[in-house]
């Protein structure tokens, strides 16, 4: 009889759920966020919501950064062309924004790929110099479309059948449904065949093009990848607000984007997005709300403006000099300090 | 307006702009060439030291010239920090690591800006507005400061690297700075010196810039679009962006002066669309080694 769990077959090595603590992780997990709304009231439950849009955009580009190691400055204008892509579609075709999603994010892969198209032969930072050049092309762009910053997403067009998704109850299943599908679909595609490619990539180049790796191929799949999760995130953005104003989609956001997946864990898709979303975007706000009156109250109104700036950007920087593995790699850290207690090894 | 003489004024904007943007444009240059990365923090670093210039000159009442040498050092200050903090302990990690890093510093320089100028206080540096005629040709006298700050600003850049022993040296160092360890030259020194100095030369094109234009946050918007300009000569080019910088500023200027009565603001993206054609025609850009890897 076997002392512990011993896997016998690939399958069963590389599944996402291994170990009965997996299952009961995951049993617990979907009770929880089933029952979320009913706990945490309706102001969180938006909270969560804005949580779920920005993890499947920061799941796109964490598969860049992380897994192809190359840096986009373009997710935030490309979720702003599913957003646009989203309700055009809809209204076009007069049908519910949940049926507009799928098309919009293809839509938006395709933008991306078109935009970093002179990019992709070559090496290192280039496609974060094109990946600049598309951000302010495409927020150009935005500024004609949509020149009152105000594009309105009507209530009748979210429903999904009989059920209407004005709620911000109903949105939160159906984002979140939405956001475990993608981050289901990330995972896979991260142990999968093009998940390695993308990692070779990374990690030496030249040598992925010597065992055969289309180099050029893989950071082009890469990028449209990050683009339709870009998109897929727009779309839901679009199902959260009653207009939509492309200054959400700026450079700003780009950066922001950009710290999610470093500060998280880049390399870890799932988790690794999600934790620096909850800090970045959600943990954000929440400490805004609660600071930003105090201060202004003091007459610090521009301190509390600025922190953001300052905070955020020290953290990025923080981050890549000292834990590039992101706070992944700090909870990982703790996870096996604490396994090992009393002991030190 | 008759057409020629708007043909010569667009023209003579075009060349103090181009010039400008080149000035902007060696400030990526000059780290490129230490640190192979491209320095994203510029942009701020530019509102920064516009801003230092404008809070020396207007709140504290010190003349012109001492406001722009603080402001130069303000730069050249912040070049080497930003070395020593992000570039030197990221050596030896992908590039990608480095650009990342200094886009955080974006962020960082950009809050310190807003606290430092009281929530981004516009205002204007103390030139007077002077006009002189010359033919159909309208010269104030803020485009003959600004282009000349930036050319000479260029000038003695290119000067350093041409005619001194220290700009031998950090030529060296770009070419191979493990060859220029073995020789004994102070590679980590000068690394920080070339990010010292492309800081400074930022600081240059940021007073050029405050002079023609207004001190104010938008100041970053010059400095990426110089980022085409930069492409355009190469990264790794230092006179070449005189050229870049001017095909920039001609391009943008007559682009918009086409382009504008259909699509206003058309004109301003033509250098990110430029960059585009750029990373697709010519990456490595008109004055720029093509590299050849080797396995």
């Amino acid at each position: 009889m076997p002392a512990g769990v011993f896997k016998e077959k690939y399958e069963e090595l590389m599944g996402l759920l291994r170990y009965p603590i997996h299952w009961a992780a995951l049993a617990a997990g979907t009770a929880l966020l089933l029952a979320l709304p009913l706990l945490i009231g309706p102001y969180y439950t938006s909270l969560a919501v804005t949580l779920a849009v920005f993890t499947v955009g920061a799941i796109g580009l964490n598969m860049l950064t992380g897994l192809a190691g190359q840096i986009s400055l373009a997710q935030g204008a490309l979720m702003g062309v599913g957003a646009y892509a989203t309700v055009f579609i809809a209204a076009a075709l007069h049908t519910n924004i949940i049926a507009a999603i799928l098309p919009a994010a293809i839509l938006t892969a395709l933008v991306s790929t078109l935009l970093g198209l002179p990019s992709f032969r070559l090496k290192g930072y280039y496609l974060a110099m094109a990946s600049i050049a598309a951000q302010m092309i495409l927020e150009y762009i935005f500024s004609v479309i949509d020149p009152d910053q105000y594009t309105p997403v009507p209530v009748d067009m979210k429903t999904l059948g009989p059920i209407s998704l004005a709620q911000t109850t109903t949105q939160y299943y159906i984002i979140l449904g939405c956001a475990a599908i993608a981050a289901l679909a990330a995972a896979n595609i991260g142990r999968s065949a093009i998940g390695r490619a993308m990692k070779a990539v990374r990690d030496n180049d030249v040598a992925a093009e010597i065992i055969g790796i289309d180099v050029a191929r893989v950071k082009a799949l890469a990028f449209a990848l990050a683009g339709f999760f870009a998109g897929l995130a727009g779309g839901l953005y679009a199902l959260t607000v009653t207009g939509i104003d492309w200054t959400a989609f700026t450079l700003d956001t780009s950066i922001e984007y950009l710290a999610m997946v470093l500060v998280g864990g880049p390399g870890r898709i799932v988790w690794g997005s999600l934790l620096g979303a909850m800090l970045i975007r959600t943990g954000w706000s929440m400490l805004e709300a609660s600071l930003s009156d105090t201060l202004t109250m003091m007459g610090l109104g521009i301190l509390a403006s600025a922190s953001k700036y300052i905070v955020l950007g020290a953290l990025v920087a923080a981050f890549l000099v000292l834990e590039p593995e992101g706070l992944i790699g700090i909870l990982r850290r703790v996870k096996e300090y604490l396994r090992l207690w009393p002991y030190s090894y | 307006m008759d057409a020629l003489s708007l043909a010569v004024n667009t023209g003579f904007q075009a060349l103090v702009l181009g010039m400008i943007y080149a000035a902007l444009a060696l400030g990526y240059n000059m780290v490129y060439r230490a640190s192979k990365a491209i320095n994203l923090a510029e942009p701020e670093l530019v509102v920064f030291a516009a801003y230092i210039a404008f809070i020396a000159f207007s709140w504290y009442g010190l003349p012109v010239p001492v406001s722009f040498l603080a402001s130069l050092a303000a730069g050249f200050l912040i070049g080497v920090v930003l070395e020593r903090l992000l570039a030197r302990p990221l050596r030896g990690r992908p590039v990608v690591a480095l650009m990342a890093a200094t886009l955080g510093a974006y962020y960082v320089l950009r809050g310190v800006s807003m606290v430092a100028s009281r929530g981004f206080e516009m205002g204007s540096l103390g030139i007077p507005e002077v006009y002189q005629a010359v033919g159909p040709l309208r010269v104030s006298l803020s485009d003959v400061v600004a282009a000349g700050l930036s050319s000479a600003t260029i000038l003695a850049v290119i000067m350093l690297h041409r005619f001194t022993r220290l700009g031998v040296a950090m030529r060296a160092v770009s070419e191979d700075p493990f060859g220029a360890t073995a020789y004994g030259l102070p590679v980590r020194r000068l690394t920080m010196l070339s990010w010292g100095i492309a800081g400074a030369v930022s600081a240059a094109a940021a007073l050029a810039l405050a002079v023609k234009a207004q001190v104010g946050p938008t100041l970053d918007f010059y400095a990426l679009k110089a980022l085409a300009a930069s492409l355009l000569a190469g990264l790794d080019s230092i006179a070449g962006v005189v050229v870049g910088g001017l095909a920039l500023g001609f391009i943008e200027q007559f682009g918009s002066l086409l382009l504008d009565p259909y699509m206003p603001g058309l004109g301003s993206q033509l250098a990110f669309i430029a960059m585009l054609i750029v990373l697709l025609v010519k990456p490595y850009g008109i004055f720029g080694t093509e590299r050849i890897e080797r396995v």
